[in-house]
């Protein structure tokens, strides 16, 4: 049940961050695709330094265990990535 | 303090500022819940469960049993704050508004057709789930959540989504790209 609340919580935080960045609106995600507007380049890569000194951090004093890691599997990901660029810059979601 | 509260109030944020927000919340999902922040995963979650009462021998199989297995998950629960956070923040910057037709930019691309943002919203997604559905994930629970893990999969999946993305855009857009 905690596990549930942590997860609403923080769901709400994240659904914040996503509508302060302006990344709620579709002129935001099609602009980084047409080089306009790198905001959601920006807000990404942020959050993934900002995250990554976080949990590199904490593993290396112990703190935490990493979850499962997203698995490679080279041309899946890839075929999946193309695909999903597709949709993304064609609804702006 | 006057400060933070007009910042929290301003309509759109430096994305950094937003980031580093993101960013700690990435932290703290995987500190205090050994989870990772995600989207797509949480559709199909909810698919599964609807899949399993509707039709239950075709959703009987690998995928949706072991991969992504049906039920109201973590990430589930994520999703539906996301919503609700998405809505606190319009409504702390007083932008919170009922629309059929999202975006002003849309209209002048595509034309003032509100059943053409639908239908198009509509199609775009299924290709965007299953583009994520293929790869492991979307943008925050691939590209982010792995790429803060340093998982090479991420890395392809950014290059992937920006290649086709950009492409996408550029016969959208055509000479006004």
């Amino acid at each position: 049940m905690t596990n549930y609340a942590i997860a609403g919580i923080l769901g709400v935080f994240f659904g914040f961050s996503l509508n302060k960045a302006g990344l709620t609106k579709y002129n935001k995600i099609v602009g980084v695709f047409r080089f306009t507007d790198l905001a959601v380049l920006k807000f990404m890569l942020t959050a993934l330094v900002v995250s990554m000194i976080g949990l590199y951090g904490l593993r290396g004093l112990g703190l935490i265990v990493f979850p499962s890691v997203p698995s490679t599997y080279i041309v899946g990901n890839i075929i999946g990535g193309l695909i999903f660029g597709i949709g993304m810059a064609l609804t702006g979601y | 303090m006057k400060f933070v509260m007009d910042y929290i109030r301003k309509e759109e944020w430096s994305p950094y500022v937003a980031g580093i927000l993101l960013g700690i919340v990435g932290v703290l999902a995987v500190l205090l819940s050994n989870s990772l922040l995600g989207a797509s995963g949480a559709f199909e979650n909810i698919a599964g469960l609807i899949g399993k009462a509707v039709a239950p021998q075709t959703f009987d199989n690998m995928y949706f049993n072991f991969i992504m297995p049906p039920g109201i998950t973590w990430g589930v629960v994520l999703l539906v704050g996301v919503f609700f956070g998405g809505m606190l923040g319009a409504f702390s910057s007083g932008t919170f508004k009922w629309r059929l037709v999202s975006d002003e930019q849309w209209k002048k691309v595509f034309g003032p057709q509100v059943w053409k943002r639908w239908v198009l919203a509509f199609l775009g997604a299924i290709v965007l789930e299953y583009g994520a559905g293929i790869a492991g994930g979307c943008t925050s629970g691939l590209a982010i959540s792995g790429g803060m893990l340093l998982a090479p999969a991420a890395y392809l999946f950014i290059a992937g989504m920006f290649a086709s993305g950009i492409v996408t855009a550029l016969i959208v857009y055509r000479k006004g790209y």
